[in-house]
């Protein structure tokens, strides 16, 4: 071994300030690390990148495509787009937080001077950074191929009110992850993710019972705001739409911080 | 106001109790980290110590007593940036290289050791460019280890560090913490291995279902116990050495014999007597692990 390099291996003061530059570093470096390490994970980053995409291309492009119904087109980006800007939130914490739970990685972090709220920052970060690499896709898939009717600037307008979905989306999967067991939280994340995507209305028009109760999921919420967006026909007003979906994510985030803080 | 200066302790545990349903893992402990000491927390499975840790860090809360990290609440940010951490179990993010989680970890302290003097200092040069997940065990802790140390933090609490590392990782992390403790690091381990209190500790506290039963320094807890042990090459019979009274126990391998004793003069005596062509005789002073092998069956209470 080299001779170990002469440097003071202790600081002077028994406790250092830190600076707030150094702070707004440790957030950006942990929402870093945190986004890197999910798009070298093939089991997270391909079924969330791909899947919407194969969706919406199948659906799109070649469904759409028969129909000759522009409205058909329209609504299907925008029942695909919710459904990709949804999953990096939901499966990011649900999955995750779960997991990390139990792996005493939490634990290390907390024993860590990690700043405070930047385990979820960073998840959140991550969650918007793969969301809008979906959009992105979607987008450029509807206009090239998808048969819309709408402007380009339209759809890059919608995309950009459903961006707002990630914040309950990971709200939803916090809640999953605070309380769902490591080895079942998969399972609840995709049930929950289907379950919201079919229920809500997204993709086919809904009638009976499950009609009635559609307001009860965000994400019929979060296409509704989309659709009156774009200039789409919509149901409800716009800031009731927003008043839930901020209801949602407040009392799901309590409820998880409520468990997370009794055992981490 | 309260700091690590003026108290004397960078970390203090007072009175400290903590249960777990029906098991008691604490039971009114005591204890004082000092500026630049090496404190080694020795015990067996069960006695507290890793529940001890767990307090002074925030990670659990005492059900009675208090902790005191650089005279401020565990919970406090700016106490933990004093402090770092090796557990015994943690499992970090798999797809992360070994420089990303050095990197993403220095990042939480002011005033880190740079990139490279933390891998230097932990020996982990050659695992910078590899996935934490293609280590091995032993080259895991290794890593933990750097991040334990890349803060340069003024306390280091490490859980069973040296578990699974070769001898020579084991020798470097030897190394670094004699260099950490001479720079003014005070260091708590815990281990399994009195060899490496032995080697490394200044000071000692054993401990035993959730107290402390015995500290103090490695020759001290040593002389709490009387023990010796005789080794000799001698001819007398072994059933008739294990019926003299002063001798505890008596085994031949070969044609040596050990004897465990109390009064080893007493049993000196009495061999010298009974065989004069005896040869080969040495007396020693029971080890750390004799002691804490007495110590933690017959608490001294």
């Amino acid at each position: 071994m080299s001779a170990p390099p002469v440097i003071p291996t202790v600081p002077a003061q028994p406790v250092v300030a830190m600076p707030f530059g150094r702070t707004v570093q440790a957030y950006l470096s942990d929402a870093k690390y945190e986004s890197l390490r999910l798009f070298r994970t093939p089991a997270f980053s391909i079924p969330i990148l791909a899947m919407p995409i194969l969706f919406y291309s199948f659906f799109g492009i070649v469904l759409a495509g028969k129909s000759n119904i522009g409205q058909l087109a329209n609504n299907l980006f925008v029942g695909w787009t919710v459904y990709g800007v949804m999953g990096p939130g939901l499966f990011g914490f649900g999955i995750l937080v779960a997991v990390e739970r139990n792996q005493g990685l939490l634990t290390f972090k907390r024993a860590l001077p990690m700043p405070t709220g930047s385990y979820l920052a960073s998840k959140l970060m991550m969650a918007y950074v793969f969301a809008v690499a979906v959009m992105i896709m979607l987008v450029t898939i509807a206009v090239t191929m998808g048969h819309v009717t709408l402007p380009t600037a339209t759809l890059i307008r919608m995309a950009a009110v459903m961006s707002l979905g990630v914040i309950p989306a990971c709200a939803v999967g916090l809640f999953i992850g605070a309380y769902a067991p490591a080895s079942s939280a998969a399972a609840f994340a995709n049930i929950t993710y289907l379950g919201m995507a079919f229920l809500s209305g997204l993709f086919f028009p809904l009638s009976g019972f499950l009609h009635d109760i559609r307001w009860a999921w965000p994400t019929y919420h979060l296409s509704q705001l989309a659709r009156a967006s774009g200039g789409m026909k919509s149901e409800g007003e716009p800031l009731v739409h927003v008043a839930v979906l901020a209801a949602v994510t407040v009392v799901l985030v309590a409820l998880a911080a409520r468990k997370l803080s009794r055992k981490g | 106001m309260a700091d690590g200066t003026s108290v004397g302790a960078l970390a203090r545990l007072s009175g400290a109790k903590k249960r777990y349903g029906a098991t008691v893992a604490l039971d009114g402990l005591d204890l004082d980290i000092r500026p630049g000491e090496l404190l080694a927390l020795l015990g067996p499975n069960g006695a507290g110590k890793t529940t001890a840790i767990g307090i002074l860090l925030g990670l659990q809360e005492p059900d009675a007593g208090e902790a005191r990290l650089f005279g401020r609440s565990p919970h406090d940010l700016a106490a933990r940036r004093g402090v770092g951490v090796m557990m015994q179990e943690v499992m970090l993010p798999d797809a992360l290289r070994v420089g990303d989680l050095i990197s993403q970890v220095r990042a939480y302290y002011p005033d880190p050791l740079s990139f490279d003097e933390a891998v230097a200092l932990a020996g982990v040069e050659k695992l910078v460019r590899r996935p934490y997940v293609k280590l091995s065990g032993g080259q895991k802790r290794q890593v933990q280890f750097a991040l334990a140390i890349c803060g340069r933090p003024r306390l280091l609490f490490l859980d069973e560090p040296t578990t699974g590392l070769d001898v020579t990782a084991r020798e470097t992390m030897w190394a670094t913490l004699r260099r950490l403790v001479k720079d003014g690091a005070a260091i708590v381990l815990t281990t399994h291995y009195i060899e490496e209190a032995e080697a490394l500790a200044d000071r000692v506290v054993v401990m035993a279902k959730g107290r402390r039963i015995a500290g103090g320094t490695v020759s001290e807890i040593r002389s709490l116990v009387v023990r010796k042990r005789i080794d000799c090459v001698t001819a007398v019979a072994l059933s008739a050495i294990e019926a003299w009274p002063e001798v505890i126990a008596a085994t031949r391998e070969g044609e040596r014999t050990a004897i465990t004793a109390n009064d080893a003069e007493a049993v000196v005596r009495r061999l010298l007597a009974a065989d004069r062509k005896l040869t080969d005789l040495e007396v020693r002073r029971a080890g750390l692990a004799e002691a804490f092998a007495e110590l933690t069956q017959e608490p001294v209470e």
